[in-house]
């Protein structure tokens, strides 16, 4: 039973083999015509109205943007209020037949993927989905306003709003891309999650998908009869990669041409920059963070939180902080400090006011008049026997949190108050904020590019308002924004919402970045769209 | 013995029967929620919580759950996944062949070449080479495996461009590659992670190797079939190294579970699309059905590398009694 | 036993080693610039230089006393956990190959399915419970769940040496159950023990790091090594030393404690001279 000895003559052939580059595989990503895109993680289910709940990831909307055409875009101002801000796509044009009423008319030159035209029977079809509660429960709020959508013939579309306001555009076009009805009309409605349809989509946009090799990469490729011209990019690859290194791995190995984010840590800048085959693009965000105060006590929700519930601690935890030193320690100068709960992608910041800077003598004196002094010296103010101990929730898988949490408690330490960080892992993260279980937490959200999605965390009735925060005169301004006056500058009244809520100071609205795209240089006419990262990838082109 | 094999048949259904009902009742009781994933970045209102709670079962008891799970059980059928919404069967075996590659290579090479290199040292005690195969070999054991692969990611992949840093298939290959170029694609693919997982696990395959095969050399036996003149090879191959093999095969035994795991973090730094990231993917976001499948897989092969230790222990050594 | 450990070289480096690093964290932190302290954020990750000998990792702490104050924590978690889970798994090898039969049948079933649940799924439930989880209750839960391959190791070694000659003879004079174990079984089996602890020293370092990840164990900002090497991450190739230095920690200590484990088992064990 002698074992084998290995030869050395066989390995080393082998190993050469292995390493010698084959012409294909080493400058794979240079293929002529082709773009290799990194992402995070794999899109399942990139269908209109099919992406509520777990379905409505980043990836999942991206990737349905690039298969499924809107009636009209988002141009780069990301203006939601009125249409100025949008661009024609299956709809070559519109317009307003009184204050309730949008009629749209379709180009006849759309077609789906399948050679069938595009009519109005598609974008019916598509909106009795969305607004089915059965189906789209998200959707069914986001649409509530509309009282009817009719077709006028083959090509043109009418809607009609139950009252006048800014946003009417808006919702008409950017919640519900059309599906098309002659392949899914005998489809039961509520199967059309299981259907092979969500494999095998049939869409309307400059690219199809072809391939996918679950768990590594998805492949489009062009759609030759595209009516808005054909991509000059025929092929399309996102490359699934879900750890944040493997990407950057992929792009600096020439392996990827474009990635989506590649900060933080900031240390990557100088890495893509070093590569002098890379271009870094920066682009509005619908990223925020923020750190929300639970104003009810975390062990009794009838009780007011000893602590919290009191808006000159509240204020003075904004005012002990160098936001600025804070966000250029984590994002360099890629991001902002909001003013209210506004991410970069928002207009409505364009008009905010600056955000406060940081007044530690300011701060201090807030905390003495709520009472809170350090009378034992031992460096943490207490009141009563209570020390100026607060709790701050924040989940692992951030790492960028993780950094601004350790930052945080030492410029709070500063003036009297003592933060414990409390790691906990995702699942039981959300638990706790859900449950109300906190002190304060570390909360980020990603926006969409409307500022009445606003309501949802920031109105009484808010069904992601976990501290129950609750100002009636937020409410009405609230309402008043967007309802809108006809004339006017539309972000005036969401400027005194944004004011309203600082001055009640429900939380510290921390930053509001930036991503930072790298894209490979070779790559010409690139535009980023913010909020939908590779939607404009039709319009690209490669120099050789 | 077909007794023996009866008995440990029987056991082994027993052992997975209770292990998997622990785990079930015991993934519910853990904290975190199925659907807080849902919630990451777009978080839902309590009603469309409660809609998608009733759709995946989770509203039910536990118990209730569990004679669900069973009932699926009978038809093969292992329920749906809460994050991606299809059935378990169908993603556990997408990832099954890019585990079983990775696991099965490493698992090769530490079985051969560590053992080899074990036996060396062992042989050449005390002497240079043993002392840095044992220092290198620990240095690369307590080396944090998504280190030593962002490394060498870094290196061979980036700096040198040898190889790729990442994935398993290079995705622009045309559609009539042939079947070597696939292949060695693949290969090329493959050397990074393999070469990664092999160097943080190498050393326990030579430190039991080396520890047990000084053991034997030095025992009574060994003396006596040198002194009658049979070739030294043979004395330590054939006489020595079976009696050194029972830490090795202990180890096998145990290891046998990485080819359905993996290791998360090589599979994460090089994007290995493999079962341990799928798992470990389940375990953040608490997705029940497919953590009980791959729980259930790998519940197979613990018991499985427990038979196979104790059969392997019987045939090594006849003198070896087992119940 | 100790005492002709000592006398070998090698046990007498591995332990001096031991005693640096424990040294080293005891007295270490009254020398060195407090860990927790951040001079100045904008400056990040500095290069080992002359005012930071390791240099400073992304929040531009100096890593040097991070990884002494660190060893506090690594040091007591990894040798205590590894302790506990040795002994367990030492005791239950020994009795599950010893006695065989039933006995044998039940422990080790037992240790299939609790192989087959994930460590970490007992972890969290322990979370549940506990909201935070003290340093002690964490070293007893890593040496709880951690016996398991010590124990089939140490068992698979008894399996072959009851057949011995030497413990039959012993056995059919009439020697206790208990005699035999200690003094034939045990000392044989150290050889595999002691490899298992060693490398199980490694192995509970970077586990308590990912654990420190999921919240268990240490919050920041408190250093331990595993988790400074986890944070360096992502900074690995522009800021390689915030990863090699506390990795170099964790590497000597592998390394030291298995060079003091070589010496006492050779001090045990004279055939393996």
């Amino acid at each position: 039973m002698t074992p084998w000895t290995p030869r050395p003559g066989p390995l080393v052939a082998l190993w050469l083999l292995l390493l010698a580059p084959t012409a294909a595989a080493q400058t794979s990503a240079g293929q002529p015509g082709s773009i290799v895109i990194a992402i995070g993680e794999q899109p399942t289910m990139p269908i209109p109205t099919l992406m509520e709940g777990s379905a409505g990831t980043q990836g999942n909307i991206e990737l349905a943007d690039q298969l499924f055409l809107r009636l009209a875009r988002l141009g780069p101002t990301v203006l939601t209020a009125g249409d100025r801000g949008f661009v024609p796509l299956l709809a070559r044009s519109w317009s307003r037949r009184d204050s309730v009423t949008l009629a749209f008319d379709l180009d006849s030159r759309a077609r789906w993927q399948d050679g069938v035209p595009i009519t109005a029977r598609d974008v019916i079809f598509t909106f009795e989905r969305a607004r089915n509660p059965a189906i789209a429960p998200r959707t069914v709020g986001l649409l509530r306003h509309i009282t009817s959508v009719t077709a006028e013939g083959d090509h043109r579309v009418v809607f009609h709003f139950s009252h006048p306001y800014p946003e009417q555009f808006y919702d008409a076009t950017f919640h519900a891309a059309p599906l098309p009805a002659h392949l899914l009309d005998t489809i039961p409605p509520e199967a059309l999650g299981r259907s092979g349809f969500v494999s095998h989509p049939v869409g309307s946009g400059p690219y199809r998908l072809v391939r996918v090799v679950s768990g590594q990469f998805l492949e489009l490729a062009a759609n030759e009869d595209f009516f808005l011209g054909k991509p000059k990019i025929g092929r399309v690859i996102l490359r699934v990669a879900p750890d944040p290194d493997a990407r950057i791995n992929l792009l600096l190995s020439g392996q990827a041409d474009a990635l989506d984010n590649v900060v933080p840590p900031l240390e990557n800048i100088q890495r893509i920059k070093a590569d002098t085959t890379l271009r870094l693009i920066p682009v509005p965000a619908p990223a925020l963070g923020f750190l929300l105060f639970n104003q009810k006590d975390p062990h009794n929700s009838t009780k007011p939180h000893p602590i919290l519930s009191d808006v000159r601690v509240r204020r003075a935890i904004t005012l002990a902080l160098d936001r600025q030193l804070l966000i250029h320690a984590v994002f360099g100068s890629y991001a902002e400090v909001p003013f209210g709960p506004v991410s970069s992608i928002l207009w409505i910041r364009n008009g905010a006011p600056q955000a406060a800077r940081q007044n530690v003598a300011e701060a201090k004196r807030l905390l003495e008049a709520a009472g809170w002094r350090d009378s034992n010296g031992d460096g943490i103010r207490d009141r009563n026997g209570r020390p100026l101990t607060l709790g701050l929730s924040l989940p692992t898988t951030s790492a960028v949190r993780r950094k601004f949490a350790v930052l945080i408690q030492e410029q709070l330490r500063q003036v009297g108050l003592g933060l414990e960080l409390q790691q906990a892992e995702f699942p039981l993260w959300i638990e706790r904020r859900s449950a109300g279980k906190f002190d304060i937490d570390f909360a980020g959200t990603i926006q969409d590019p409307s500022p009445s999605g606003l309501t949802q965390a920031w109105t009484c009735t808010g069904g992601t308002n976990v501290t129950k925060y609750c100002d009636p005169l937020v409410d009405s301004l609230m309402d008043a924004a967007i309802r809108g006056n006809a004339k006017g500058d539309p972000s005036r009244p969401w400027i005194a919402v944004l004011r309203q809520i600082e001055a009640d100071a429900p939380a510290t609205f921390l930053y509001a970045p930036f991503y930072v795209y790298a894209v490979k240089r070779r790559f010409r006419d690139v535009s980023i769209m913010p909020g939908s990262s590779w939607q404009l990838v039709r319009e690209w082109s490669e120099s050789r | 013995m077909s007794g023996w094999l009866l008995r440990r048949g029987l056991q082994a259904v027993v052992v997975l029967a209770i292990a998997l009902t622990i785990l079930f009742f015991l993934m519910r009781a853990a904290p975190g929620d199925p659907l807080a994933r849902a919630s990451e970045s777009r978080p839902l209102s309590t009603a469309e919580l409660a809609a998608l709670r009733a759709r995946y079962g989770l509203d039910q008891p536990a118990a209730a759950q569990f004679v669900a799970f069973l009932g699926g059980l009978l038809h093969g059928d292992l329920g749906v996944s809460i994050e991606y919404g299809r059935p378990v069967t169908g993603l556990l075996a997408e990832r099954l062949p890019a585990t079983l590659l990775l696991g099965g290579s490493v698992l090769l090479l530490n079985f051969t070449v560590g053992l080899w290199l074990g036996v060396r040292q062992a042989l050449r005690r005390g002497r240079a080479e043993d002392r840095w195969l044992t220092a290198i070999s620990l240095v690369g054991y307590a080396t944090p495996s998504f280190w030593l692969g962002l490394v060498l990611a870094w290196l061979v992949g980036i700096k040198l461009r040898l190889l790729p840093a990442a994935g398993m298939q290079d995705p622009l290959l045309s559609f009539d590659a042939s079947f070597t170029v696939r292949v060695v694609d693949v290969l090329r693919h493959l050397v990074l992670p393999v070469m990664t997982l092999s160097i943080v696990s190498i050393a326990a395959t030579m430190r039991y190797q080396r520890t047990a095969m000084l053991e034997i050399l030095s025992l009574p036996f060994m003396v006596t079939a040198r002194a009658k003149g049979l070739p030294e090879r043979e004395v330590i191959w054939r006489h020595g190294w079976r009696n050194a093999l029972f830490p090795v095969i202990t180890l096998f035994g145990l290891w046998l579970p990485i080819l359905v795991t993996g290791s998360v973090f090589v599979e994460a730094v090089f994007a290995w699309p493999g079962l341990g990231s799928l798992a470990a993917a389940a375990v953040w976001g608490r997705d029940y059905p497919v953590l009980m499948g791959a729980s259930m897989l790998v519940a197979a092969l613990v018991v499985a590398g427990g038979f196979i230790t104790d059969v392997a222990y019987a045939l090594l050594d006849p003198r070896v009694r087992l119940a | 036993m100790l005492r002709e450990a000592w006398t070998k070289p090698q046990g007498r480096a591995g332990a001096l080693l031991l005693l640096v690093l424990l040294a080293s964290a005891m007295i270490g932190p009254w020398f060195l610039p407090d860990p927790l302290a951040q001079p100045d954020i904008l400056a990040g990750s500095l290069p080992p230089g002359l005012g930071h000998p390791f240099g400073t990792d992304q929040l531009n702490r100096d890593i040097l006393a991070r990884v002494v104050a660190g060893a506090r924590v690594s040091l007591s978690v990894a040798v205590l956990a590894v302790g506990l889970s040795a002994t367990i798994g030492t005791a239950v090898g020994l009795v599950s190959g010893y006695w065989g039969g039933v006995v044998d049948v039940g422990l080790m079933r037992l240790v299939e399915g609790a192989l087959a649940v994930p460590r970490l799924f007992l972890l969290l439930l322990v979370l549940a419970v506990w909201e935070r989880i003290p340093l002690p209750a964490l070293i007893l839960m890593i040496g709880a769940t951690g016996w398991f391959a010590t124990s089939r190791l140490v068992r698979g070694e008894v399996l072959r040496l009851r057949e011995e000659a030497y413990v039959r003879a012993s056995e059919a004079l009439g020697a206790r159950r208990r005699h035999v174990i200690l003094r034939h079984l045990l000392p044989n089996t150290l050889g595999p023990l002691l490899v298992a602890a060693t490398l199980g020293i490694g192995d509970v370092i970077l586990l308590e790091a990912g654990l420190s990840f999921l919240g268990l164990g240490v919050q920041p900002p408190t250093p331990s090594w595993g988790s400074m090497v986890l944070d360096s991450k992502e900074v690995l190739v522009s800021a390689p030393w915030a990863g090699i230095f506390p990795g170099l920690a964790i590497v000597i200590t592998v390394l030291s404690a298995n060079l003091f484990g070589d010496a006492l088992r050779d001090a045990v064990d004279p055939r393996s001279a």
